[in-house]
């Protein structure tokens, strides 16, 4: 279903693709789900897991907010450089499916940050909108990818850091921050 | 958007070129009103034609199928809605206010127009793959609008895409509500909305004078 969502979007795939690309049968496909949009589901879920799994291994550890942040915005990215297909079914396919899936990753999302500060004894005092900053991150990592340019995500870090920051610690410090990140050497370069 | 009234039938007076205009505008309006309702899935070709009142056999000679005409029906609107962009921008006034102008003449294009709004944000990827490829030129009209009328006396808020950021956050707060059906309350949005769209530029405490000045005074 990622697949197929990444090639010909959700509107575009029959069950006979994901039974296709998938190597099973129909019967089996429908053990499993009861419907393609019950397959859909399951994705996102997947796309979600991969996505928060990676976030939370990267920013194990750290000492400080800022930090934790800075490297869970570089592995999210490098996952979603290396698995573009993640972002286009979260950014695109998710969006007219069902809004209420966005709803529901970004409440996840936005909690977990939070609880970082929170954790580091911060004022949980909000200069601005975690959803906002959510939403936009999004689409600037949505727009990379439909543009086809998914390889040059990395790039993004600077300013998803930002994103990221400027809700719980302010624009100043985000914008601190953001420098810091974009002078530091990446981790990997892509291959 | 309202849609165009249909031609009078029998013998009018209109040239040819007229006639095939108002149907192509019925049309197109009718697909944006009846996707934004509907969905993608449900508009078909009959629900489009019997909604602008037009013959089955003009809407095959306008276009090539229900997806070329929705297709053409989102450009048309995303057009409709980057001029009343532009022409806010253009505006009088420092840049704050211009922006200020900018923001609250989004929120009521949107407000005025549910379903175009509807059509507009929600329906173009159930289209299929094309949404991507459109989904980043639209993206791309408007930062390069922002990018084009900003203040050149604005400090650089380095390293950041700050148009690409105020785009950003139009679109992410637009979507919300619209995709949760509460259009009418847009407008009201347009102090908190300035004040997320300025603070990448600006930093905090201006944005926040720029957004209170956007609150109506209390009479």
């Amino acid at each position: 279903m990622i697949a197929c969502c990444a090639e010909k979007t959700y509107a575009g795939t029959t069950i006979a693709d994901l039974v296709s690309r998938g190597s099973v049968s129909r019967t089996t496909f429908y053990k499993l789900f009861t419907d393609r949009r019950d397959c859909f589901d399951a994705a996102v879920d997947l796309c979600i897991e991969r996505i928060a799994a990676t976030l939370a291994a990267a920013s194990a550890g750290c000492d400080s907010p800022a930090e934790a942040t800075r490297r869970a915005t570089v592995a999210g990215l490098e996952l979603l450089a290396a698995e573009p297909e993640l972002a286009l079914i979260l950014g695109g396919d998710v969006l007219s499916v069902d809004p209420g899936l966005v709803d529901r990753y970004g409440r996840m999302l936005v909690p977990a940050l939070q609880g970082m500060w929170t954790a580091a004894g911060e004022p949980p005092r909000k200069h601005s909108s975690p959803g906002i900053a959510f939403g936009r991150a999004q689409l600037l990592v949505f727009h990379e990818v439909a543009a086809g340019r998914a390889e040059q995500l990395p790039a993004l870090v600077p300013d998803i850091v930002y994103l990221a920051i400027a809700p719980f610690a302010g624009h100043d410090e985000a914008l601190r921050q953001a420098r810091l990140a974009k002078g530091e050497p990446a981790v990997e370069a892509p291959v | 958007m309202s849609a165009p009234r249909p031609l009078p039938r029998g013998r009018h007076q209109l040239p040819r070129e007229e006639v095939v205009r108002s149907q192509r505008l019925r049309l197109l309006t009718a697909a944006a009103e009846v996707c934004g309702e509907r969905g993608y899935d449900a508009t078909t070709v009959a629900t489009i034609i019997a909604a602008a009142g037009v013959g089955r056999e003009t809407f095959y000679e306008l276009f090539e199928d229900r997806r070329a005409c929705v297709l053409e029906a989102h450009q048309v609107l995303l057009d409709d809605l980057i001029a009343r962009i532009q022409i806010a921008y253009a505006g009088p006034g420092e840049w704050v206010e211009r922006c200020r102008a900018t923001i609250a003449a989004l929120l009521d294009w949107f407000a005025a127009d549910p379903l175009g709004g509807r059509f507009l944000l929600l329906e173009l990827p159930a289209v299929g793959p094309e949404f991507h490829a459109r989904f980043q030129a639209g993206f791309d009209r408007l930062v390069a609008v922002i990018d084009a009328g900003l203040d050149p006396d604005l400090p650089q808020p380095e390293p950041l895409p700050a148009s690409s950021l105020a785009v950003g956050a139009a679109i992410a707060r637009v979507y919300g509500e619209v995709s949760a059906g509460r259009t009418e309350d847009l407008p009201a949005l347009l102090p908190s909305l300035t004040y997320e769209v300025l603070v990448p530029f600006l930093g905090e405490d201006a944005a926040r004078a720029a957004a209170l000045a956007a609150v109506p005074q209390a009479g």
